[in-house]
């Protein structure tokens, strides 16, 4: 209709090689002012690699940048922040000692005579972006003393506090709530009405629909397409990232409960997150825990992991589980797999295939000694089984990508061959194609009469995989679903209230 | 918008297999050689070693092999068990201490005219507590390694001086002291029995940490002690073993050292503690924890020799050996964290991880 103004910026033909990978070839992308452009694929297509280079962090081996029109290099990051490209990345990079006014004005604080900081300035002007933003915060506080969320918020105060013209939201979402998810996609509409260009980076699906209007789909480094939204389905936009169609994504089986294979009774944990809290899971059935951060979800899994102190009682098969250590609870019968796999599940110095034995210390051992031979045979099976993609067992973990990291981290609990896996956050930061094996290998255990409890953030994994759902609020059950026909506004409402939505009478 | 772009172009794309390698292509061979944490150190040793034999005449002789293996028995020794430690992500500052300490009650023993078992017992069983004490300190009150082991390392020290008033115990002659004199002096055909005392002790270490449940908690705890705990090992016990380990090597030390002196010596080598660290260090072990292995300590211990057996064969005065064994261990260890630098930070810049892809046909003419 009305002819389209000079992009912003345009990559052309951009291509960018690592030994042994070619993480961009020949990448076209074209970003407009006043448009939020959502860039997705799987994890290792490429979509972080662009950020970086838009950055200025990374130079590209061929092709070239286009901005305002004219073709140039950004050569460092210095450079990037001068032509007003802004990013908020999934890694924080705050000064953990210094202030949070400090931090949003970072590189450049203003300055009374002789050059002094202008502190009373500085903190006003902290506290403008910080009440225009809805972050409650003391700006005079460290960073290092806050939240990972909070931090994240700060991040991005100082993005929009200086006057962007292209920001990069690279995965800028992942550690935070769904309350700030939304509060954020609010502060990027507001700059996208003023004339930014939003680049953002991610696959969660309800962001990209909620704020894009057009997507860029990257696989294996290249570029699939670029499609308008919301006009493209979800399903063509997934199988434009995956390559292939998911067909059942979550692989509903036939729900054939059996008998209660876990009893938790007044469940709370000695720090008071999770208050005493009860719950019944049937052999065969996958029951979903959704909640806010810091509702007791998280608590509720590290309780029955063992992890943390706790009281009540939990049976599995009725018998009493001792809760008090990870190895009591393991021999009680329920495996539990943490959220956060950097800091509590990968051994990073380690093999792939110490790092599934080392769950199986007790099976592998005769009187201390290792049965070296079988704990090659089950490695060898489990990579088969899981589906890890590994040059070889003894790589280390870490040349993995995350999405076999956690195929490495489920496997070995599963392969255990419990009663009962409290997994949580199961597939957080791994990319679809993972997903959907992980969540086929849910399914399969159920249906091989294990119960399951997953504990997730993500409302459309929960109501696609679980049977039932319960919703924490402030450290108690509050709501407790069905899982067939259930809307996903019904269980964000209890998250966010506590109370169930009114029926429409 | 661009509504004449949409995704119609890739549709034939879009239907061809999905070319996810089942399996990802063999490393290349100079990432496989790097796979050794101490391949670095022992081509410097060759090195070290072709150099000397070339200057000097004596170097290449067994004599002067089995006098380095015998002058070193001790620091390997307590290498040995300083790598449990290391491993375990903790350091033993009281090692040198507790071999001093150990040496006293050993030294008391044969001089109060008791036989080698009971003194050699006695001796191990004082040692073991003294590691059990560090160990305890650090896993039930979980003070810091780094503040225990330097209390104990003042307090074991101090203890060895006033247990005989600050002086030495001579035992030469006495009547236990024979077979220790033996085991230090005499040989097994061409291999002296502290050789011999060296290898078992070798295999039996390394054994346990690659054959036993013990050894791969050990890594797992120093790897990631949270990891570790989740998956049901008991990480207190674990390390509490490592530095009771570390005890029995400083037993096993006292009696080779009161062996080659002759005499329990209430004063500790103020080198030693450093020598047996960087013997470790420069092994590849890694002072973060979780990786390593007491061959690699085998060859730092070998390196320092070496090049102390060099410098004083080349007349160099003992002062410089100092420097010499700091500039290596700095070196080595510098290596080994650039190295390992370069690996995270291309796994930072989100480089896919290269065994997950193969290289896409059509690479080279990208290159345009």
């Amino acid at each position: 209709m009305t002819p389209a103004p000079a992009p912003l910026l345009r990559l052309v033909g951009v291509t960018k090689r690592y030994p042994g990978v070619l993480a961009l070839d020949r990448v076209d992308v074209t970003v407009q002012a006043g448009v939020v452009h959502a860039l997705t694929g799987e994890n290792g297509s490429g979509k972080s690699t662009t950020a970086k280079l838009i950055a200025g962090a990374i130079q590209p081996d061929g092709g070239h940048v286009e901005f305002d029109g004219e073709r140039r290099t950004i050569a460092t990051p210095a450079e990037a922040l001068a032509l007003g490209i802004v990013s908020i990345s999934q890694e924080l990079t705050l000064a953990p000692t210094l202030s949070v006014a400090e931090n949003i004005f970072l590189g450049r604080l203003p300055r009374g005579r002789g050059g002094r900081v202008d502190w009373p300035k500085l903190n006003a002007q902290a506290r403008a972006i910080l009440e225009e933003l809805d972050v409650h915060v003391d700006e005079r506080r460290a960073v290092g003393e806050l939240s990972v969320e909070l931090q994240q918020e700060i991040e991005i105060a100082r993005a929009v506090s200086s006057s962007a013209r292209l920001l990069i939201l690279d995965e800028a979402t992942s550690s935070l709530s769904e309350a700030a998810t939304a509060r954020l996609l609010e502060v990027v509409e507001q700059e996208r009405a003023r004339g930014v260009a939003v680049l953002m980076i991610t696959h969660r699906m309800p962001e990209i629909y909620s704020a894009a209007t057009v997507a860029s789909v990257l696989r294996d480094g290249r570029l699939v397409g670029e499609v308008p939204l919301p006009g493209t389905p979800e399903p063509e936009l997934v199988r434009m990232m995956v390559g292939r169609e998911l067909g059942d994504y979550y692989g509903k089986r036939r729900l054939s409960a059996g008998e209660t294979v876990l009893e938790v009774d007044g469940l709370a944990s000695a720090d008071g997150q999770l208050k005493p809290s009860s719950l019944t899971l049937r052999r065969g059935e996958i029951v979903g825990v959704a909640g806010l951060v810091g509702s007791g979800k998280a608590e509720l899994g590290l309780a029955l992991g063992g992890a943390i102190p706790n009281v009540g009682s939990v049976s599995v098969l009725g018998a009493e589980v001792d809760l008090s250590t990870p190895r009591s609870a393991i021999a009680g019968g329920i495996g539990f797999v943490p959220d956060d796999r950097k800091r509590a599940a990968l051994l990073p110095t380690r093999s792939v295939a110490e790092n599934f034995s080392v769950a199986w210390a007790g099976q592998l051992t005769r009187r201390g000694i290792l049965d070296v031979r079988g704990e090659r045979r089950r490695v060898r099976e489990a990579i088969e089984r899981y589906g890890v993609v590994t040059a070889s067992p003894a790589s280390r973990i870490t040349t993995l990508s995350g999405g076999n990291q956690q195929k490495v981290v489920l496997g070995r609990v599963f392969a255990r061959g419990l009663d009962v896996y409290v997994l949580s956050e199961p597939t957080r930061g791994i990319d679809v194609g993972a997903k959907s094996e992980i969540y086929r290998l849910m399914q399969e255990l159920a249906a091989q009469g294990a119960g399951i409890v997953i504990i997730s953030s993500e409302l459309p994994e929960l109501l696609g995989i679980a049977d039932r759902i319960v919703v924490f609020h402030r450290g108690e059950i509050r709501g407790e679903f069905d899982a067939a026909g259930l809307e996903e506004e019904a269980l964000a409402h209890v998250a966010i209230t506590g109370a169930p939505l009114e029926q429409a009478a | 918008m661009t509504s004449d772009s949409p995704a119609t172009p890739v549709a034939a794309d879009l239907d061809a297999p999905t070319t996810r390698a089942p399996k990802a292509p063999p490393l290349p061979f100079w990432r496989r050689l790097s796979l050794g944490r101490y391949t670095g150190v022992v081509v410097a040793l060759i090195a070290v070693c072709v150099y000397l034999s070339i200057t000097q005449d004596v170097f290449l002789t067994w004599g002067n092999f089995t006098n380095i293996v015998k002058a070193n028995s001790v620091i390997f020794v307590l290498a040995m068990g300083a790598t449990f430690v290391i491993i375990s992500a903790g350091l033993d500052l009281s090692t040198a201490s507790a071999t001093t300490a150990s040496a006293m009650i050993l030294g008391l023993a044969l001089q109060g005219g008791w036989g080698i078992v009971p003194s050699l017992l006695v001796t191990i069983a004082f040692a073991l507590f003294l590691g059990f004490l560090n160990g305890a300190m650090i896993t039930r009150l979980k003070i810091s390694f780094l503040v225990v082991t330097l209390g104990t390392l003042s307090i074991y020290q101090s203890f060895a001086l006033v247990v005989y008033n600050g002086s030495s115990i001579t035992v030469f002659g006495r009547p236990g002291f024979n077979v220790l004199g033996d085991f230090v002096n005499h040989s097994i055909g061409p291999f002296p029995l502290l050789m011999v005392f060296d290898v078992l002790l070798l295999l039996v270490a390394g054994g346990v940490l690659r054959y036993t449940g013990f050894g791969r908690a050990l890594f797992a705890v120093g790897s990631n002690p949270e990891a570790a705990r989740l998956n049901g090992i008991n990480v207190g016990r674990v390390v509490l073993i490592a530095y009771v380990l570390a005890g029995l090597a400083a037993g096993l030390a006292s009696v080779v050292q009161v062996g080659r002196l002759t005499s329990a010596s209430s004063q500790s080598d103020p080198t030693l503690l450093l020598t047996v660290v960087a013997a470790v260090l420069i092994g590849g072990t890694a002072y973060t924890g979780g990786e390593g292995g007491v061959f690699g300590t085998l060859i730092g211990v070998l390196f320092l020799g070496v090049i102390q057996n060099g410098l004083t064969l080349s007349n160099v005065s003992a002062f410089w050996q100092g420097t010499v064994s700091g500039v290596i261990l700095i070196a080595a260890v510098g290596l080994g964290v650039l190295r390992d630098r370069g690996w995270s930070m291309r796994l930072r810049r989100g480089a896919p991880a290269p065994s997950k892809l193969p290289e896409p046909p059509g690479a080279e003419r990208a290159a345009g």
